[in-house]
């Protein structure tokens, strides 16, 4: 078995430890004998984007946001919604969340347009929401506890019927109000979780990677490792969370 | 004379003395307390000092060494502020413990560490003679933001000063562009391509991989560490300025220091580092640099950087262990990717101590931890002992360390410091200890208790 991965924008989607996924996603397949072929795709590259099996957009500095769009509506934005409608796996972090989305609008009104893939859109907002959160995936994403770290000034608002990813334990998410944290549409799967999410989630990741598994081979359990490690950083995180 | 000067000085010598009988630093809270009272203090206090001020992302502390050596060598009176209280509140604190109740400061110059996002109110009341500003990497994006904010904040300051000499990296092309639109007269140091490793590439987690000025993707004729080299912006044109004070030449990187061959003046000096890794190379000339601002010789400075002592966690030793304990402070990617550079260039067998916590002074967001090359270790072989985690945070280090493909066996925990201290007397090999700043606060104790030292406000 092999899983096709394109990693999106490494070039300028690497704010904080977001190369971190990739290398989680890899791993846990090479343990089971898996094999991962990881495309990077900077600004300036083009691939149709529905050959792949899993895509992943990390997070990224408002810097470099002018000339990630200019590369975007070149072709990436519709190349990106038909393998979201083609049900390619895709994991989106942070700002690669909120470009799925309609638009982001700053908080002195400027409106800024993505590929509207997704019914939800983003304003800009004080204060910062920033720190450790905890939320739990719906039923639809595996039902487990997810630990993160989140930093966003923009609170995202989901469209009518559109589901979020899962549910706010302690912490903001989506935008503090709603409960709601992230999106889950079709295989996609967007988070405010920034930077290396998947390694102290090891179930959370291993959904994902049965997502796009079982889309290519049918259907796929992914044998058991042994997590002691990455469940111990989870729980401890879960306790402090909790307390 | 000011009623105001002399209650906010009185305030905070009181204060600090205080804080002393009851065994505390007391390096912040007294500066803090009198700014309340006297928010331009340290503009008071500052007059007639020739003041040398040193910010940016890495270096400051071991920059600031350097340069308080270099004073004294040259025999000039010099203050410091010397324990690492690098806000407005430990700059005003140490300026007010060396002025009279009256104001007026008994030292002609000073040597201050300043904070980045300090910089922006700390410059324009100091009106220092020179700034040298060292680097600016991605560096705890919960506390500054992006690194283009904390340049912001340098930049803001320095407009309050305009008279102000600029010691700028030239290799750095966020440090650099400082210059651009600023009246103030700048002197440029770096490292000439001849200084370079040939084989060195720009790393695709660069903090600075597009041009600070029209956003384009920047060549490189050559780049000495992250995104530091010969950069060049194929748009708009911007590019690394030539450096006045140069390295042109490395000649040998140990472990306990370096030589190196630097163009001052036209003149080719040799230049000896008592610190080793690359990037104090960099430390040293962007001091010589600076001093020379402050009409220190060259001889001074060099021999400074020569003979200057740093400790306090940076490459501190200790005599713990057969092989001894050296302390090197991490604080983000590109600080932490050197020190794991420097450790794969020693030929030693060791032992590995890393202490990671998520206090405020530390970061909060430990998420830079991925960005940092663990990848190096396994590549140590059987050199490497033993990696020893602890700190708050000492789980998730286990964890990046598991996927940066290291033996589980080679992985052991040890949340107590005391435990920790006492196992590293044990080794037989020489062990490095890698803390962030609030563990090194909190585990040097334990290597001062068993091998005496300096209380940390006492440098």
């Amino acid at each position: 078995m092999e899983l096709k991965i394109c990693h999106m924008y490494p070039d300028v989607l690497n704010l904080y430890g977001d190369r971190g996924n990739i290398l989680c996603l890899r791993q846990r397949l090479g343990w089971r004998g898996i094999e991962a072929e990881v495309t990077e795709l900077p600004i300036g590259e083009q691939a149709s984007l529905a050959d792949f099996d899993l895509i992943f957009i990390g997070g990224g500095q408002d810097f470099e946001q002018e000339a990630l769009l200019a590369d975007l509506h070149r072709g990436k934005d519709a190349s990106l919604r038909s393998a979201i409608e083609d049900g390619v796996a895709l994991l989106a972090i942070c700002g690669g969340y909120q470009m799925l989305g309609n638009y982001y609008e700053t908080a002195e009104g400027k409106r800024c347009d993505f590929i509207g893939a997704i019914d939800f859109h983003t304003v800009g907002s004080e204060p910062r929401m920033i720190g450790n959160y905890l939320f739990r995936c719906g039923d639809k994403s595996g039902g487990s506890t997810v630990v993160g770290f989140e930093n966003h000034s923009g609170k995202t608002r989901l469209g009518p019927g559109v589901e979020p990813l899962g549910w706010v334990i302690s912490g903001h998410g989506n935008n503090g109000e709603d409960g709601t944290e992230g999106v889950r549409y079709r295989n996609v799967f967007g988070t405010y979780s920034h930077g290396p999410l998947l390694p102290k989630n090891p179930a959370f990741c291993d959904f994902l990677l049965q997502t796009a598994l079982a889309r290519k081979y049918g259907s796929a359990e992914l044998a058991p490792l042994d997590d002691a490690a990455e469940l111990a950083a989870h729980d401890e995180m879960v306790k402090r969370l909790q307390v | 004379m000011s009623v105001k000067t002399i209650l906010a000085v009185g305030l905070c010598k009181g204060l600090h003395l205080a804080a002393r009988l009851l065994h505390r630093g007391g390096t912040a809270m007294p500066g803090s307390r009198a700014l309340k009272l006297c928010p331009d203090l340290p503009a008071r206090l500052a007059k007639g000092v020739e003041i040398l001020v040193i910010t940016g992302t890495n270096g400051k502390t071991t920059s600031s060494r350097i340069a308080e050596q270099a004073l004294r060598d040259a025999g000039l009176d010099v203050l410091a502020n010397r324990s690492g209280a690098n806000l407005l509140s430990g700059i005003t604190t140490e300026l007010a413990l060396n002025s009279s109740l009256t104001g007026h400061c008994k030292k002609k110059y000073a040597v201050i560490e300043c904070d980045e996002a300090a910089a922006r109110t700390a410059l324009g009341l100091l009106k220092p003679k020179a700034v040298l500003v060292t680097n600016l990497f991605r560096d705890q994006l919960d506390r500054y933001g992006e690194v283009t904010h904390t340049l912001r904040n340098i930049r803001e300051g320095l407009e309050k000063t305009p008279e102000t000499v600029l010691c700028l990296n030239a290799d750095c092309s966020l440090t650099a562009s400082l210059a651009g639109d600023l009246p103030n007269p700048v002197v440029w140091y770096g490292m000439d391509k001849s200084a370079a490793d040939p084989a060195a590439k720009p790393s695709q987690l660069s903090d600075a991989s597009r041009c600070i000025r029209c956003k384009t993707e920047y060549e490189y004729d050559y780049v000495t560490y992250g995104h530091l080299g010969g950069f060049r912006c194929p748009k708009c044109g911007y590019s690394r300025p030539a450096a006045d004070v140069a390295v042109t030449a490395i000649e040998e990187l140990g472990a306990d220091g370096s030589l190196a061959r630097v163009r001052v003046d036209g003149e080719e000096r040799r230049l000896s580092v008592n610190l080793p890794a690359l990037y104090n190379i960099y430390n040293a000339v962007g001091v010589l640099a600076a001093v020379r601002q402050l009409g220190v010789s060259t001889e001074d400075a060099l021999h400074a950087a020569a003979t200057f002592r740093c400790g306090f966690g940076r490459m501190e030793k200790f005599d713990l262990g057969a092989g001894g304990t050296r302390v090197m402070l991490v604080k983000n990617p590109a600080g932490c990717n050197q020190v794991l550079r420097f450790l794969s260039s020693l030929p030693e067998e060791l032992e590995l101590a890393i202490l990671l916590n998520d206090n405020d002074a530390d970061g909060t967001d430990i998420s830079w931890i991925w960005d940092v090359d663990f990848e190096l270790l396994p590549g140590f072989g059987d050199r490497l002992k033993k990696v020893i985690v602890s700190g708050k945070r000492a789980a998730d280090l286990a964890v990046r360390l598991k996927y940066a493909g290291l033996a589980a066996e080679k992985v052991e925990a040890e949340p107590s410091y005391d435990a920790l201290a006492e196992r590293l007397g044990k080794a037989q090999v020489p062990v490095y200890v890698m803390p962030t700043y609030t563990a090194l606060l909190d585990f040097r104790p334990q290597l001062i208790k068993r091998c005496g030292g300096a209380d940390f406000w006492e440098g």
